[in-house]
């Protein structure tokens, strides 16, 4: 259980330095931007606490925004996401496997992966929506928001397959 | 009414969810990059040391074409030197008692100081594009500062915190300046459509307006920039959205993916300018 925190902790630190320092510096053709940092609500217990989901994405989408100059963009759009993901399992996961089970590639791929791109969609899409309120055209967002999400989905489960890959019960 | 209890405990959760969205949604409408808030953007103090850490491990890789810049740079500015003191000669021999004191008078002060900076962080995935430098308030930079670079136009200092400043790019849809075509007065606001990088737009120039291509941008009047100031290069005629005006794409003299070092203009008669021109506007 400790041990699991720990490792949350770690797992939040680095996502964020990740997506500012080097993810948000790509911008591959003019248009998709990988936006990797919703990886951390795909590795939290299924059973987590709704309050601790819902905070620590808040936290982790204000900070990010505050490295990005775009306060509120990012904590907006995470945190609906964060208050929509038990949903979001129940369409994908069975309820007994709840509680301290981590979903991944190597435990439960399937639904892993239907999951990972509902969410990442969920998310990419409030977040270019929110970022463009004022500006540009309809085609250039949905387009960004296609491409980038296809980037995220793709990173996110190579990431998981080669994290986890010689320990795949571990971190439950 | 044990019911409706169990009911709010049970959907608390929702509850905080749409009040912290709220919160967010409430920062996204009330910020906006001349309030000069320091705190939640990156010229506050930990996030700039961040960057700091990580531009040293990436300025590495840049450093050759900085150089071969600074080389080319050093080149024209000789050049220039160089005319400029076969100029004086030549007015020097052909009399030598004035002009002494010409020269003294018309020196004089000169209007712009550069502060070199450092780029420590580029953000341009989206469309909040922004520039991180590593001199502040202590350095004598203040927001409304212009930012060039070596070949041209960078943008404008919107945020300042003692140690780092933010900048506003060319390519950001905030971003407004009027520019003109160097062989003509007329001039016309340059602007982003949020596209591409490497491409601003030229609008409202007189419909009358002829162009050729790779004729050259300059700044026009402004109090952030001096004149004449090379923003870019005419790539073609961009789409217009009224028959009395032109619209050309505008190839920018800055490649923001590789830059570097920048200079920060200081324009000691600013204060002065502004005060006379709002004497007028009370």
């Amino acid at each position: 259980m400790k041990l699991s925190y720990l490792y949350e902790i770690v797992l939040f630190v680095l996502l964020i330095l990740l997506q500012v320092l080097l993810l948000n510096r790509i911008s591959l053709f003019g248009l998709a931007t990988p936006v990797l940092y919703g990886y951390f609500l795909l590795k939290l217990p299924m059973g987590r606490n709704l309050f601790f989901v819902i905070i620590s994405a808040f936290l982790m989408g204000l900070l990010i925004d505050i490295f990005l100059n775009t306060p509120g963009m990012n904590a907006a759009a995470f945190t609906i996401v964060a208050a929509l993901r038990k949903p979001v399992m129940d369409l994908f996961f069975e309820k007994e496997e709840y509680d301290e089970f981590v979903p991944g590639i190597y435990t439960a791929a399937g639904p892993f992966v239907r999951f990972t791109i509902l969410m990442v969609f969920m998310h990419l899409t409030l977040l270019f929506f929110i970022e463009s309120f004022t500006l540009f055209n309809l085609m250039s967002t949905l387009l960004r928001i296609i491409t980038s999400a296809v980037i995220t989905i793709v990173l996110i489960i190579t990431m998981d397959s080669l994290m986890y890959r010689r320990k795949p019960s571990e971190h439950t | 009414m044990r019911n409706l209890f169990n009911f709010i405990i049970r959907n608390s959760h929702w509850l905080v969810a749409i009040l912290l969205v709220a919160f967010s949604f409430y920062l996204v409408f009330t910020h906006n990059s001349y309030q000069r808030s320091v705190y939640l953007t990156s010229a506050n103090h930990l996030t700039g040391m961040f960057y700091t850490a990580a531009d040293n491990i990436t300025s590495f890789f840049f450093l050759k074409k900085s150089n071969q810049q600074l080389l080319e740079r050093n080149a024209e500015l000789e050049k220039e030197l160089y005319a400029l003191k076969a100029d004086k000669d030549s007015v020097e021999v052909s009399d030598s008692g004035t002009l002494h004191a010409f020269f003294i008078d018309s020196l004089g002060t000169p209007q712009f100081d550069f502060i070199p900076a450092k780029v420590v962080n580029l953000s341009f995935s989206g469309v909040n594009n922004f520039i991180t430098l590593n001199r502040g308030a202590s350095n004598g930079i203040r927001p409304d500062m212009g930012v060039i670079s070596q070949t041209g136009v960078v943008g404008v200092v919107s945020n300042v915190s003692p140690n780092f400043s933010v900048v506003i790019p060319v390519i950001n849809p905030k971003f407004r300046l009027s520019a003109r075509l160097k062989n003509s007065e007329n001039y016309g606001s340059l602007s982003w459509d949020g596209k591409n990088i490497r491409t601003a737009q030229l609008r409202e120039l007189p419909r009358h307006e002829t162009f050729q291509e790779g004729d050259t941008v300059l700044t026009s009047f402004s109090r952030i920039f001096p004149k004449n100031l090379i923003i870019g290069y005419v790539s073609e005629t961009g789409e217009s959205g009224d028959d009395n005006f032109n619209t050309f794409n505008i190839h920018l003299a800055t490649d923001f993916y590789t830059l570097q070092d920048v200079l920060v203009i200081n324009d000691l008669f600013y204060e002065e300018q502004r005060e006379l021109e709002e004497i007028l506007q009370e």
